[in-house]
């Protein structure tokens, strides 16, 4: 039987069928430095262009054999075609993601465009969905998407938004309400275009900020409005920092897979979510690929996880893009032997 | 209890509770009944910050209440510090302080501000979203004894080893201290820095716990 393609492992691994081999691809940014420069261009360059989105996206996966893509690379796309604005960092020596640099100060002067979908990067986004759908067809194409509350949080200034959960319970409520809207639009945007799978990162709310009792009310009826909206292609719940109180909450939102970063006990995890949910994550992709010295330690980190129970082995965060080489290798190879056997919700052929 | 210890315990407990009005109209009290500015700042005041640290650490609050904690602190504080006696032969300590260029994330940064405003530093708030030259400009500019910077996210914190190595070559001395979500010990060690805070809320217990220091210093348990 021939290799199955990346796009088509993806896939059954969100079906959970059996698989030959442990898909390797993420939810999170992906672009590596070796792709840009074998393009001969810059990181600030390719958050603007169809064509460099498409083709350093395409160039990070072919270079390290992963299995899909994930674009865009920043998180301030939906903000700035709501008006807060862009820093591009042009001229600036090394790599620095955009930023939103206007929010909105206080809960009344937020004006959302009814146009926003038209408006700055996002139409450029599309057509790089488009460029890398025909020209990397062997690749699983991944979306992604702000959590209601994160993206509150980058489109208004994220202090007075923590406060407002507090003191201003029903105006932030109403507000968030409005936001999951335009979380459910992005999604069903991202559907449509044809996505593979779609991520939703909720990144701003692990219990690192907030408190398992507000996640409850706040942050996971919206998640699960959000999911139930996702009706055409799988979806990924992930969060980053402390989500070990907030698992099951979590896991209780209905995405088809959750992704969790280093600091979530995976073994303790899988103990009270069980075996046959698709679990994604969890190494550290600043230390493991651009500061471990020996990949025989970056080895032992990708082992680690599937030992615990991953089901597709997930930077935690995006992949700081100055990777080294033979990490990055190590991490794909090391998936690819050590992720042979089954792991707990999908079997192999 | 006394009247002075009613008035620091009123301060605490605003701080504690995230009483902004009962903050200031503690403070208040304490400046109309005499009791050393200094005093009702780090009895009252910080003792309370303390308080929030153990809460926060034992996650009974989180960064929400946190932050109207510290909105209460400097209720407080911006009204006795004016009454504050300067000791004019006694150079007073200085922080440079600010987010990393491509960070727009502000709290963790403002939490440690808040400790050094509380002991009383001359605090040069460079805000974020700070191009790495305009941290060693300034610091170079007020030989401030701390350098102070926050990066919340991993896709900015490579800019705080550049800027460590252009302030350690023209001015050894000064002390350097990380903050931010991805900044590790390990990453601190790294890049050459004296001090790290792990997290927003590492921020906080760390923070907090230089308070602490302050404390005991004050009260002549350290030396």
């Amino acid at each position: 039987m021939s290799e199955l393609t990346g796009k088509e492992r993806v896939k059954k691994l969100f079906k959970r069928e059996p698989l030959d081999v442990m898909p390797c691809f993420s939810g999170q940014g992906a672009v590596v430095v070796q792709a840009i420069e074998k393009m001969g261009t810059q990181f600030a360059k390719i958050h603007t262009d169809a064509r460099l989105m498409a083709e350093s996206a395409i160039t990070s996966a072919r270079l390290f054999n992963m299995d899909g893509v994930v674009i865009p690379y920043d998180m301030a796309v939906v903000a700035e075609a709501m008006g807060r604005g862009i820093s591009l960092y042009e001229d600036t020596e090394g790599i620095i993601y955009p930023t939103v640099p206007n929010k909105w100060k206080t809960l009344d002067e937020i004006d959302i465009p009814k146009d926003y979908m038209t408006r700055g990067r996002l139409p450029m986004v599309d057509e790089a969905f488009k460029i890398i759908k025909e020209e990397a067809p062997d690749l699983a194409v991944g979306a992604w998407v702000l959590g209601p509350f994160t993206l509150a949080g980058q489109i208004m200034e994220l202090d007075i938004l923590l406060k407002g959960l507090k003191k201003h319970k029903e105006q932030i409520a109403n507000f968030l309400d409005e936001v999951t809207t335009i979380t459910i639009d992005m999604c069903k945007h991202y559907e449509d275009l044809g996505v593979d799978f779609i991520n939703v990162r909720e990144m701003g709310s692990g219990t690192d900020l907030l408190s398992p009792r507000m996640w409850k009310t706040l942050i996971g009826p919206n998640l699960t409005k959000v999911f139930d909206s996702i009706t055409k292609v799988p979806s990924v719940n992930h969060i980053c920092g402390s989500t070990d109180m907030i698992i099951e909450m979590m896991h209780g939102c209905g995405a088809d897979a959750l992704s969790v970063d280093q600091k979530n006990n995976i073994v303790e995890t899988r103990k009270k979510l069980g075996n046959d949910v698709l679990l994604f994550g969890n190494f550290d992709p600043y230390n493991t690929l651009t500061q471990l010295e020996n990949v025989k330690d970056v080895e032992n980190v990708i082992k680690e996880c599937i030992d615990n129970g991953i089901d597709s082995v997930w930077p935690g965060c995006d992949i700081w893009p100055d990777i080294k080489q033979e990490n990055m290798e190590a991490y794909v190879k090391t998936v690819r032997e050590y992720g042979k056997k089954p792991s707990p919700a999908v079997g192999r052929l | 209890m006394s009247k002075q210890e009613e008035i620091l315990a009123k301060l605490k407990e605003a701080v504690v509770e995230y009483e902004e009005d009962d903050c200031a109209a503690a403070a208040q009290e304490a400046l109309d009944e005499g009791i050393d500015p200094m005093v009702a700042v780090m009895e009252g005041l910080a003792a309370g910050m303390e308080e929030v640290g153990v809460l926060f650490d034992t996650n009974e609050y989180f960064v929400p209440e946190v932050l109207m904690c510290a909105d209460a602190l400097y209720k407080g504080l911006d009204i006795l510090r004016p009454h504050i006696k300067l000791d004019i032969d006694a150079p007073k300590a200085s922080v440079v302080i600010g987010s990393i260029q491509g960070d727009v994330h502000d709290i963790g940064k403002n939490l440690v501000k808040m400790m050094f405003d509380v002991a009383g530093w001359d605090v040069y708030d460079l805000g974020r979203d700070v191009p790495l030259e305009e941290f060693v400009k300034k610091q170079l500019d007020v030989k401030s004894d701390v350098l102070a910077m926050s990066a919340m996210m991993t896709t900015t914190m490579m800019g705080m080893k550049k800027v460590i190595a252009m302030v350690k070559e023209k001015n050894p001395d000064c002390l350097i201290m990380l903050g931010g979500a991805p900044v590790t010990r390990d990453v601190a060690n790294l890049f050459g820095a004296d001090g790290y805070a792990e997290s927003a809320g590492n921020a906080v217990s760390e923070g907090i716990k230089m308070i602490g220091r302050l404390r005991e210093f004050q009260k002549g348990d350290i030396k």
